[in-house]
């Protein structure tokens, strides 16, 4: 069974599972980052790409052109999330209940729409779905390890990528970005400096939406070609566990994403070899226990530079 | 803001905020039904028509009395734990094992030992996120969320291989117990089962662990200024861990409830969310043990209107998820509620100034 591993990491299958796997958790993570970063953690996540992965399919599915659908569920995730937006900063509803009733409503009302619109109860698969166009990278398809690495991937996996790339200058290279670090690092001197803190952290709630979006479309999409009530099965809280592992920042959120991919990937990997000795939940679990893992670490390692002063401690609620 | 005298807007202000979510329910009811009325009666009506019907809500609240109560106690120490799921899969199953395999207990003893299996169980793996945050200060938001996947699923794997009854197919449970060991029911016509009343007791316990003694003391000092608390010599990383376990305990025990009283033995993925709804119902009773009663009866109501509804009418019981949302984020608008309290603190005041009496400070 090892050697079946084996195969399939040699022959670069592990990159194609590995990449597909982790765009979700990167797109998502990368929403969680830009509203994390201003103060607000998001633990709606879950729910928003619910919304997204419902609507972009239907959409879709009923306009016949793909970029109609990722397009519409991009918007109404923006939408869902300055409505929370709202209850938090307006109505001053706390953000952890805001993120849960996100979820909640989320796996709700796409079950709802599901069972109105299509009456489908448990899942839905268009026939006639217009996909996320896979690139194929012309020129290369001779080569043969490249190819493989690079050719056959879901557009949204080179937009995850990117994502990166422009949330990094985003919040590294504009002043837009250094207003949203600063509200979030130390609210009252950035309100005392005429930043708008509300209006930041709407604006960084929608970039929230926008990549929750995309990465709730890949899930129905891209990675497959149905919605199945409640699919996105914990990736929201992965995300937001990367965003807290990759020490809030684009190029951490990356690593961290890559790391979780793995483990969906062996997880992935362990199911279809038949007669595998390593039982399927342990390799279900390995996500999540890393994740408590690294977090542990990287509070410890918080905790020493602290120690050290090398850093102010953090604010009580962290 | 805690002062009596306002309590009353407290209480007006969640009604408002139920009439508005169930009036924006039946806004939508009236948009995508063809026969609004029947599924408005159903749904409100529903859970009240048949004496079956009203005892399936105090059973469906018994477990969420227990989440409710794990939360409400977490969340006075100021401790985001979002674990209960977790905590109640682990402690139904210890409490499960003791139920199945320990043999030639007479049922007086048995029971408690069970009972306290499952304590110790939903303790324990509610202590390993409190050591975490204590220690190290890792956020306690995203290790009990992870540590909730770990619950289940390595229960499942162990119920699934090494505990499962071969008699069961598909859905792995283990050997049913003994029919003695089960929660009774109240009577044939009104099914409820005793695990209410251990509810019930367990809310007595808590409240007054909570509001009578030191710990109790303690764990809200915590909550409402840790350095405060720290500063007056109190523990407060111990009392994190305290908090945890407490919370986890009952997430246990309301675990074994749900398994004596209503599935007969340990189930694979017996709860369906019990811990996240707790949370919800730990908000709505604004972390107050003696309101997580009246909020788990609600909510039950609710659920059971939505099912009702469903299959007396087209209308699918996801619609009631909606109306808990609505009504959660109502309920919790803290602004809209200050901003009442304000205003009354306010004319409070004024009205004592103009008759020229004492200042009253209340703001």
């Amino acid at each position: 069974m090892w050697l079946n591993v084996w195969a399939q990491i040699a022959d670069l299958t592990i990159i194609a599972v590995l990449l597909r796997c982790m765009t979700p958790i990167l797109l998502a993570a990368i929403g969680g980052l830009i509203s994390d970063i201003t103060g607000v953690t998001n633990i709606g996540l879950e729910g928003l790409m619910l919304v997204s992965a419902f609507t972009s399919i239907a959409v879709s599915a009923a306009s016949g052109n793909w970029m109609v659908g990722v397009v519409s569920g991009v918007l109404i995730c923006v939408g869902m999330s300055y409505a929370m937006a709202f209850f938090h900063i307006k109505l001053k509803v706390d953000i952890v209940i805001t993120g849960f009733a996100m979820n909640i409503f989320g796996s709700g009302a796409t079950i709802f729409l599901m069972s109105k619109l299509f009456q489908a109860t448990g899942s839905y698969n268009p026939s006639n779905l217009d996909k996320i166009p896979v690139v194929n990278i012309p020129f290369i398809e001779n080569i043969p390890y490249v190819n493989k690495l690079f050719s056959g991937h879901s557009l949204m996996v080179w937009i995850a990528f990117l994502a990166v790339l422009f949330c990094f200058i985003m919040l590294y290279r504009t002043p837009y970005g250094v207003h949203l670090r600063a509200i979030g690092e130390a609210p009252d001197s950035a309100k005392s400096l005429g930043i708008p803190v509300g209006r930041l952290q709407y604006s960084a709630m929608a970039w929230s939406g926008v990549f929750v979006g995309l990465a709730g479309s890949f899930m129905s999409m891209g990675m497959t070609s149905m919605f199945v009530k409640d699919m996105t099965a914990g990736t929201g809280f992965l995300a937001l566990a990367v965003v807290l592992l990759g020490n809030r920042n684009p190029i951490g959120v990356l690593i961290g994403s890559i790391i979780f991919g793995l483990a969906k990937t062996f997880e992935t990997i362990f199911q279809t070899i038949p007669n595998s000795p390593v039982p399927s939940q342990f390799v279900q679990m390995m996500p999540y226990v890393v994740t408590v893992l690294a977090l542990v670490v990287f509070a410890i390692r918080k905790q020493n530079r602290q120690k050290k002063g090398l850093v102010a401690p953090a604010a009580a609620k962290s | 803001m805690n002062h009596k005298r306002f309590l009353y807007l407290d209480v007006i202000g969640i009604a408002a905020s139920i009439v508005l979510a169930v009036v924006v329910g039946f806004i939508i009811i009236m948009m995508v039904s063809d026969e609004p009325l029947q599924a408005i009666s159903s749904f409100l009506l529903g859970p009240f028509s048949t004496p079956f019907n009203l005892s399936t809500v105090f059973n469906k609240a018994v477990p969420l009395i227990f989440t409710g109560l794990a939360l409400a106690v977490v969340f006075q120490s100021n401790v985001f734990s979002m674990g209960a799921e977790g905590q109640l899969y682990v402690g139904g199953f210890t409490g499960a094992l003791a139920a199945a395999y320990i043999p030639g207990l007479p049922v007086w003893i048995h029971l408690p030992v069970i009972l306290l299996c499952a304590l110790a169980g939903g303790a324990m793996f509610g202590a390993i996120p409190g050591f975490l945050k204590s220690k190290w200060n890792a956020n306690e938001i995203v290790t009990t969320l992870m540590l909730n996947y770990v619950g289940i699923i390595s229960t499942s794997y162990l119920v699934n291989n090494w505990f499962k009854d071969p008699g069961s197919g598909g859905f792995a449970r283990m050997q049913y117990f003994e029919k003695n060991l089960l929660l009774r029911k109240i009577s044939d016509s009104f099914p409820v089962h005793y695990g209410f009343f251990i509810a019930l007791l367990s809310v007595v316990v808590i409240s007054v662990m909570l509001y009578k003694t030191r710990l109790g003391y303690e764990l809200r000092l915590v909550g409402k200024n840790e350095a405060f608390a720290r500063y007056g010599g109190i523990k407060t990383k111990r009392l994190i861990i305290y908090s945890v376990m407490i919370s986890g305990a009952l997430a246990g025990l309301g675990g074994i409830v749900e398994i004596l009283g209503v599935h007969g033995t340990y189930k694979d993925n017996f709860s369906a969310n019990l811990g996240f709804d707790g949370i919800i119902i730990a908000l709505l009773a604004r972390n107050n043990p003696v309101a997580v009663v009246i909020a788990a009866l609600f909510y039950a109501y609710l659920q059971v209107g939505g099912q009702i509804m469903q299959a007396e009418s087209d209308v699918s019981r996801e619609l009631a998820v909606i109306i808990q949302v609505l009504l959660v984020l109502f309920v919790s608008a803290q602004a809209v509620f200050n901003y009442f309290k304000q205003r009354a603190v306010l004319k409070h005041s004024q009205s004592h100034a103009t008759k020229g009496g004492k200042k009253d400070h209340v703001a």
